[in-house]
């Protein structure tokens, strides 16, 4: 797997100890990415959500039981597992800021990037997108619906980093390097407590440079040599241990 | 040499009439799929790929295991599997072709398929598959073609045509390979994360592809009067045997590696298909009877008195067959997938449309493979009669 570099690398820090579980990222997420509502959403090996909470359990007994809940959007991986395996170059990794890329007009919808992303983070539209009538007026317009048959997920509002880009030409700011409040995603924007930090990894003056380097922030299944983009932080330990596949007896 | 598949009796038509009636029945849960799209399969998020893709490994050994007859005549000279030679390239067709509509029902938007020829990507190995099994269909398709007429015309075939047999030889490996490499390379399905992913898939080939072929041609004997020799059925069953053995004992290399080793994500697997996990047990009744069959059919196939008897001999391949394919047309996809990074269990059944339609591509392969072996037959009656005249 090639391992791709860039200068920007537009990433997120959660905090699981500030994220209350309330799903305004999962919802934010949904109304920017035009995705149509499902009739049963409870089924989430067949609804669209390239935001996801997962709920963690540390496993013990009241009064010890304690909850978290973890967002898990595309990790946007250095090292990506799905874009090799792509037979018709519908993703890719390949531009400026790191986000891995997908082409919905080109995909075949063959899901061999589902089956190779350890993270599902990758969606299958198993059903036509459909808009009950007046929530056509609410959609995005500069987001593309997808048909069924076809790959979809997080892009981290890719419109909205387009969006940004032509603002800093505008108004003759490096487009590599601009005020990181132009550029925030849908669920980084929308939660309410703050527990999405969102910018440039490389970029000393955003704070998910600092956070980053934490000694609480880990990665999801970090040995698996992905190298997410997506960081989660968490002061309790156990939350850290379920993050990462580590064995029972094994300390961070 | 076509003509040969319109002339039969109305045994043959009648089974063509049959395949042909189940093609339209199965025809018509294709469109349904077509209408409503995947979801009336039972695939999801974290079991993206289900009873169409098993199908399509099982039948790449199938298509690969002609190369077991082919080598030994080609590269040995063993001239006891002249006659089945040609039947081996047959099925080929037949299960490659299988192997091709087995992906394009799987596709989310199969009018796109061209996409993967207009966009080449050599980084993904189901760009190689396509090729490796469009070449190979090609090879086959050319190989038996060439061999057949000149045998209908009592000359020798053309030299250049040994070029192509030669490396349809070596092509049948790569085909399997291949398709083993579209599993063991992606991390965090520790089922398929696994080195003799490939030597696995060749070994179950190699005995289930000719225990088909054996059971085809008893049939044949039957049907036809097509006897491949007994010398030849003997040898096939050696070579049988032996594959199986290697095939079960490279299951139980990868139980010693989960076990030994005692890493959690590797024995997981293991553990769903063989007792179940966090109270899933779909596979456990599945998966035993794998275990069992397997060691039935050796059983029955490795004593010589046992393999050599024409009576046990159809239902020891039977055996083998039904528990090589339980293993990798079942387990292996399922397995692999139920079993989620996160440790957690998503089940899969497919679903009866998903079944149909699997049946269908079945049916229609076995349609060009009647058509094919008629063809192959007729030639070789032809030239007896004349023999006789």
């Amino acid at each position: 797997m090639t391992h791709h570099e860039f200068k920007v690398k537009w990433g997120m820090v959660i905090d699981l100890d500030k994220c209350t579980g309330c799903g305004a990222c999962m919802v934010a997420c949904q109304v920017e990415n035009n995705v149509a509502p499902m009739n049963d959403a409870s089924n989430k090996l067949r609804t669209l959500t390239w935001m996801l909470v997962y709920e963690l359990s540390n496993h013990k007994d009241f009064p010890e039981h304690e909850t978290a809940f973890l967002p898990r959007p595309c990790m946007q991986c250095g090292a990506p597992s799905c874009v090799p395996v792509c037979p018709v170059v519908a993703t890719d990794k390949n531009e400026e800021g790191g986000i891995v890329s997908q082409i919905y007009p080109r995909c075949i919808g063959c899901r061999y990037c589902m089956a190779a992303c350890p993270y599902h983070a990758r969606y299958f539209n198993w059903l036509d997108p459909v808009f009950p009538k007046g929530m056509d007026k609410t959609l995005t317009p500069e987001v593309s619906p997808r048909p069924r048959g076809v790959v979809e997920k997080c892009s981290f509002c890719h419109t909205r980093l387009n969006n940004a880009r032509q603002r800093a030409r505008a108004e003759d700011v490096d487009p590599l390097d601009f005020p990181v409040e132009w550029y925030q995603p849908a669920c980084a924007e929308a939660c309410p407590t703050g527990a999405i930090t969102f910018g440039d990894l490389n970029n000393p003056k955003h704070e998910v440079n600092r956070l980053i380097k934490s000694p609480y922030a880990f990665r999801l299944l970090e040995r698996l040599g992905t190298d997410p983009q997506v960081y989660y932080m968490s002061r309790r330990d156990w939350v850290r241990y379920q993050g990462d596949n580590h064995l029972a007896h094994e300390k961070h | 040499m076509l003509e040969k598949a319109l002339q039969g009796n109305s045994r043959y038509w009648g089974w063509l009439g049959f395949l042909v009636l189940v093609i339209a029945v199965c025809g018509g849960f294709w469109t349904f799929q077509l209408q409503k799209g995947l979801t009336i399969t039972g695939m999801s998020r974290d079991v993206s790929w289900g009873f169409y893709i098993a199908q399509l490994t099982y039948l790449v050994g199938v298509a690969a295991s002609g190369v077991m007859v082919v080598l030994p005549y080609y590269f040995h000279h063993y001239q006891k599997f002249k006659k089945m030679v040609i039947l081996g390239e047959f099925m080929a067709i037949g299960a490659v072709l299988m192997c091709m509509l087995f992906v394009v029902v799987d596709l989310g938007q199969p009018q796109r398929m061209i996409n993967i020829i207009l966009h080449p990507t050599p980084n993904s190995i189901l760009f190689w598959d396509m090729l490796v099994l469009n070449g190979y269909l090609f090879l086959n398709l050319l190989v038996g073609w060439v061999t057949l007429q000149s045998e209908r015309m009592h000359v020798h075939p053309p030299k250049w045509i040994y070029f192509f047999v030669y490396l349809s030889i070596i092509w049948a490996f790569s085909i399997h390979t291949v398709t083993a490499f579209l599993y063991q390379g992606l991390p965090g399905r520790h089922y398929f994360l696994t080195a003799i992913m490939a030597a696995r898939f060749l070994s179950s080939a190699f005995c289930a592809g000719p225990a088909i072929l054996l059971l085809i041609a008893f049939a044949l004997k039957r049907v036809a009067g097509f006897d491949p020799g007994r010398e030849a059925i003997r040898s096939l069953a050696k070579i049988i045997t032996y594959a199986m053995c290697v095939n079960v004992f490279f299951f139980l290399l990868e139980v010693f590696t989960a076990f030994y080793s005692n890493i959690p994500g590797h024995m997981a697997p293991l553990k769903y298909l063989f007792v179940g996990m966090q109270g899933k047990t779909n596979m456990v009744p599945w998966m035993w009877t794998f275990a069992v069959l397997a060691i039935l059919s050796i059983i029955l196939l490795v004593p010589p008195k046992l393999r050599d008897n024409p009576k046990l001999l159809p239902w020891s391949l039977a055996i083998l067959i039904l528990a090589t394919w339980i293993d990798k047309g079942l387990g292996l996809l399922i397995g692999g997938f139920s079993v989620t990074p996160f440790e957690t269990i998503t089940e899969y059944v497919p679903t009866f449309p998903e079944l149909m339609i699997s049946l269908g591509v079945y049916a229609t392969g076995a349609l060009v493979i009647t058509i094919l072996f008629k063809v192959a037959v007729g030639i070789r009656r032809e030239n007896l009669d004349l023999k006789a005249e």
